[in-house]
């Protein structure tokens, strides 16, 4: 044996093993991060990567869609917008097995150009057509007249069943409009008399609705919102009430068979004799009383008046408006005081495509293609579907999301760099040690483990619903209000009506009074001519969402800055000094500059973790659905439109990947959407980081030391 | 000593808010006008040969300092004058308070929160620096410093110069133009430099990097310049260059040395003191340190018999 003579021999080979084992052990967990690694990016580069290859640039140019699959028959002649074509083929990889005779022309379009003028009345329908058509006007208007004349079109004679109180009305409105003969008819129905006990009670929508024109007096707790129909609300009865109402009401308020409908304490069937007029209106075009059209109304005459409040007054010239022809004669005919002039005909070409279906199919649109190509085969009906089911968000689209998180991540870096580099030169430069900087210090260690709902939380009830504002209008629901000044300017009538704003006209009147008339009147803000500080919110908005995720990510912007604020060395501000410097200027000419790439890197860290959060947005900014970019549908102008704009909420790209994933019905179609997006996340977090990596080097390489 | 009191409370010789702007051609001479007087007197009394020819430009007078509010005074009752547009050495073991009291006379030690002077105070050209109405930016304009560590800052040559003057306001190129050839031309670095004044100031030498840093100091013309060991890290060449360059700028500023090197001290000085665990052991002319030193430990120590 040669071990006697090797000093360095292998002891025992149990050892070796028990080496080799360990060793193992380590590089089993090692690779197993990297398998993991490689299962998540493979896994969503594998399912994700078709969607955006599929969907090409449309998937990051359009909003979120919701996907139609509609069953069509065969058909020749179909026409779509040329732009929409292209959307057609990306959703239906398989079009080639039924789409032929695809030939391309120009379709042209006649318009109406004009000018509105001063004076005229429109009814509050066909302006907002109006303006939806021609995206640049916007009409604010100080004044409504209730006599204006309505017109309305009927296409086809209608048959009425008027009821004897409704016909009185209607005959002294306007007897013209009716036709000589009215035969009468009596027909015996029951109404219920009910007694209602006072409570709280939870009633949903069609109660609600079905209530509000009855003699009840309930208050809700909460409002409806119209995008949620099977919402539950409670409501306060206040006292014990008898009231009677007709049948229609009973079953829609207080059948008890019903989800959401108000208990009664007892019930008791009233039999009633209703009187009736039968008489049938021609087809034709009317002229007629607001009054009367208002009670047309409620016999199913279609019009975009608003008889109650009356037609809009223009109190100023529209020029060069432009409308399609078929609107053109819809809106002269149902507003007759419209006063027009320089009106010409301008033509349009726009590319079509015309193909055929040769057989039977399923075809896949997203809301823009389906609705364009609706319109556009209306008039021959030959684009045909017998059967259509939506797949919400399964349409593709991200540029809501990408934007709504574009945004919050800047309103957010803003605030938290400023805040942080302010917080972290304090404690690194001027602060003393001592007992106040080491509990700041506890505090932020505290604060960056904080989890992140925790902050969405605390973001709502600081941000949302009690920030202070500045506003001549403040919320009815502020939590605090003092008067600064009295500067106020009235706001026009139509942001009055919009936005429920109550106009007191007394300017002496406390908070609470205010507050409380307007509630009264059911408006959401009040105006008195003065400027209030108001604690009132900012809403679920991108200000809201960008400061909570400020709040989040501040502990870490702030280490860091510190790290590297402490990593200039100390030579640099003592030779300023001995300069002559300031303080703040050796800060400033010494310090900061050679801190700057580690804040950067900081910064770029505090933007990618900001990017991912989903809980601080969820109850501060983000919407799951938003059909308006932040900046779209803001009517005011200058400093306010900048200011409703950070009022405005948007969608986030991980909520919306929450959504998707999670909150709407999942189908074969949502999928790979959900992976898509996922994948677009990666890329904007990962191109961040790689921007960051680039620039950070180049900062390094001009300043080192 | 009340006419010496009096003269320093003089005036005009403030160092704070906007008189120091008229200071560099006003200022030094009205408090050292009546120093002739004081500086004899106190001669007579401390300094046993070699009259000082210059009028006293800092005056020192039982000062006391401690780092931690008073507990421990790491400097000791120190009193002394130095003399105007010459060559001042501090010398002594690591830890005898010599870089702290270099460091008190520009306020250096002002970073530090824990510091306070606990007795005596330091006049330079007549005004007492940490009286309330002294400003220490104003101060360190007129007393300049050059580190151990020669740090010149990532930037360029040109900017490294034109710093102080920068942080001053001054922003017109020729007049800073004019400063960085002069400073420069002044620290013995023009001709090596010249051709790269837009180059990092890291590129260059350490020795030239210290010379840079002289450079950068005298090019707000200051009236002191302060010098913490600035040869520490500097081969014995540089070290020879860094020397000549002061033997040249002490016809024009006033130099404190702080060194551990004995013979620099008496290659360079005019005079030398010895500090000893935080007290001024013995201060004269350099030659008679050197030569004839009158306290024991002075002798112990520039003869390397010490501990």
């Amino acid at each position: 044996m040669g071990s006697s003579n090797n000093p360095f021999s292998k002891q025992r080979n149990s050892e070796h093993i028990k080496e080799t084992l360990v060793k193992l052990t380590f590089i089993v967990f090692t690779y197993l991060i990297i398998f993991a690694a490689l299962g998540i990016f493979g896994k969503i580069i594998y399912e994700g990567a078709p969607v955006l290859w599929q969907k090409g640039w449309s998937f990051f140019t359009k909003k979120p869609q919701t996907l139609f699959v509609n069953q069509v028959e065969k058909g020749e002649g179909i026409e779509i917008p040329a732009q929409n074509f292209d959307g057609l083929l990306a959703n239906n990889p398989d079009a080639d097995k039924w789409l032929t005779n695809v030939t391309e022309f120009e379709k042209t379009t006649e318009f109406i150009k004009f000018d509105l003028l001063s004076g005229s009345r429109i009814g509050s329908g066909y302006l907002g057509e109006l303006e939806s058509l021609n995206a640049d006007v916007y009409v604010l208007y100080t004044e409504r007249d209730t006599d204006a004349a309505v017109g309305f079109q009927l296409q086809a004679e209608k048959k009425i069943s008027m009821q004897q109180s409704d016909y009185v009305a209607l005959t002294k409105a306007d007897h013209k409009l009716l036709p000589a003969e009215t035969p009468e008819r009596t027909v015996n129905l029951s109404d219920f008399e009910l007694t209602i006990a006072a409570g709280e009670y939870p009633i949903g929508k069609d109660a609600h609705d079905a209530l509000v024109p009855t003699e009840l007096v309930f208050q809700m707790r909460q409002t409806f919102a119209d995008d949620e129909p099977d919402k539950i609300n409670l409501t306060l009865i206040p006292h014990e009430q008898t009231i009677t109402v007709s049948a229609d009401i009973y079953y829609a308020a207080f059948d008890e068979e019903e989800r959401g409908t108000l208990p009664v304490k007892s019930e008791q069937e009233v039999p009633v004799s209703r009187t009736f007029h039968d008489f049938t209106l021609a087809a034709g075009s009317y002229i007629t009383k607001p009054e009367a059209l208002s009670i047309l109304g409620k016999y199913g005459i279609q019009h975009q008046h608003d008889p109650l409040k009356g037609s809009i007054v223009l109190n100023k010239n529209i020029t060069g408006l432009i409308v399609p022809k078929d609107f053109w004669g819809i809106l002269t005919q149902a507003n007759p005081s419209l006063k027009t002039a320089n009106q010409s005909t301008v033509t349009a070409d726009t590319a079509y495509i015309r193909f055929d279906i040769s057989k039977d199919t399923e075809i896949l649109l997203d809301t823009e293609d389906r609705e364009s190509i609706a319109s556009a085969n209306e008039a021959t009906g030959k684009f045909v579907t017998t059967s259509e089911q939506t797949h919400s968000y399964s349409g593709g689209g991200v540029i809501g999301p990408i934007i709504g998180t574009g945004l919050l991540v800047i309103i957010c870096m803003l605030v938290a760099l400023f805040t942080g580099i302010a917080a972290s030169i304090f404690l690194n430069e001027y602060a003393r040690a001592g007992g106040f900087v080491k509990t700041i210090r506890l505090a932020m260690l505290n604060l960056a483990g904080v989890p992140s709902i925790v902050f969405g939380l605390f973001g709502l009830g600081l941000f949302v619903i009690l920030a202070p504002c500045v506003t001549s209008t403040p919320k009815t629901s502020s939590a605090m209000m003092v008067p600064l000044v009295k500067l106020g300017s009235k706001p026009e009538l139509r942001v009055c009506e919009q936005q429920h704003i109550y106009i007191c006209e007394k300017s002496n009147l406390s908070s609470s009074e205010l507050t409380t008339i307007a509630t009264a009147n059911g408006s959401k803000l009040v105006y008195d001519g003065w400027i209030w500080l108001s604690l009132q919110g900012w809403g679920t908005s991108i200000l809201a969402g960008g400061f909570t995720l400020a709040m989040m990510v501040l502990p870490v912007i702030i280490t860091s800055c510190e790290e590297s604020l402490s990593a200039v060395p100390m030579g640099f501000r003592e030779a300023s000094l001995a300069l002559g410097a300031s303080k703040w200027q050796s800060i400033r000419t010494a310090v900061l500059p050679y801190a700057f790439p580690g804040i950067l890197t900081a910064s770029v860290l505090g933007i990618t973790r900001v990017a991912g959060e989903t809980a601080p947005i969820m109850f501060t900014a983000a919407v799951a659905e938003k059909s308006e970019l932040p900046w779209e549908g803001l009517n005011s102008t200058g400093f306010d439109k900048f200011l409703d704009f950070l009022q405005s909420s948007a969608q986030a790209l991980p909520y919306h990947i929450y959504t998707v994933a999670g909150r709407i019905p999942q189908s074969e179609y949502t999928q790979p959407m959900q992976y898509g997006s996922v994948l677009v996340f990666m890329l904007i977090v990962m191109s961040f980081a790689a921007i960051s990596i680039w620039l950070r080097a180049r900062v390094r390489n001009k300043i080192k030391w | 000593m009340n006419q010496q009191d009096s003269a320093n409370i003089d005036p005009t010789a403030t160092l704070s808010g906007q008189a120091v702007t008229a200071a560099p051609t006003e200022a030094p001479d009205a408090p050292l006008r009546q120093d002739p007087a004081h500086t004899e007197h106190l001669h007579a009394k401390s300094i046993t040969e070699n009259a000082l020819e210059g009028k006293t430009m800092i005056k020192i007078e039982d000062l006391s300092f401690s780092y931690d509010k008073g507990k421990t005074n790491t400097l000791r009752n120190i009193s002394l004058d130095i003399p105007e547009k010459q060559v001042t050495a501090f010398i002594g073991p690591s830890g005898c308070g010599k870089s702290t009291l270099i460091r008190c006379l520009n306020r250096m030690n002002d970073l530090v929160e824990t510091s306070c002077i606990t007795s005596g105070n330091i006049k330079i050209m007549g005004q007492d620096i940490h009286a309330k109405e002294v400003s220490a930016i104003e101060l360190r304009k007129q007393v300049g410093m050059v580190f151990q560590k020669y740090n010149p800052f990532p930037k360029s040559i040109y900017d490294n110069v034109a710093y102080g003057l920068r942080i001053q306001g001054i922003k017109k190129k020729s007049v800073l133009d004019e400063a960085v050839e002069r400073s420069l031309k002044n620290a013995a670095l023009w001709d090596e430099v010249k051709d790269r004044l837009k180059d990092s100031a890291l590129g260059l030498s350490g020795g030239q990097q210290q010379r840079l840093c002289i450079a950068r100091t005298i090019a707000v013309r200051p009236k002191v310049i302060l010098m913490d060991e600035p040869c520490s890290a500097l081969d014995p060449i540089a070290t020879a260059k860094v020397e000549e360059l002061m033997l040249e700028l002490r016809k024009d500023f006033t130099i404190v040395i702080v060194t551990h090197s004995m013979q620099q001290a008496s290659r360079i000085s005019d005079r030398t003191a010895f500090f000893y665990l935080g007290e001024l052991i013995e201060y004269g002319s350099t030659t008679h340190i050197f030569t004839n030193p009158t306290a024991k430990q002075t002798e112990d120590y520039i003869s390397g018999r010490f501990g």
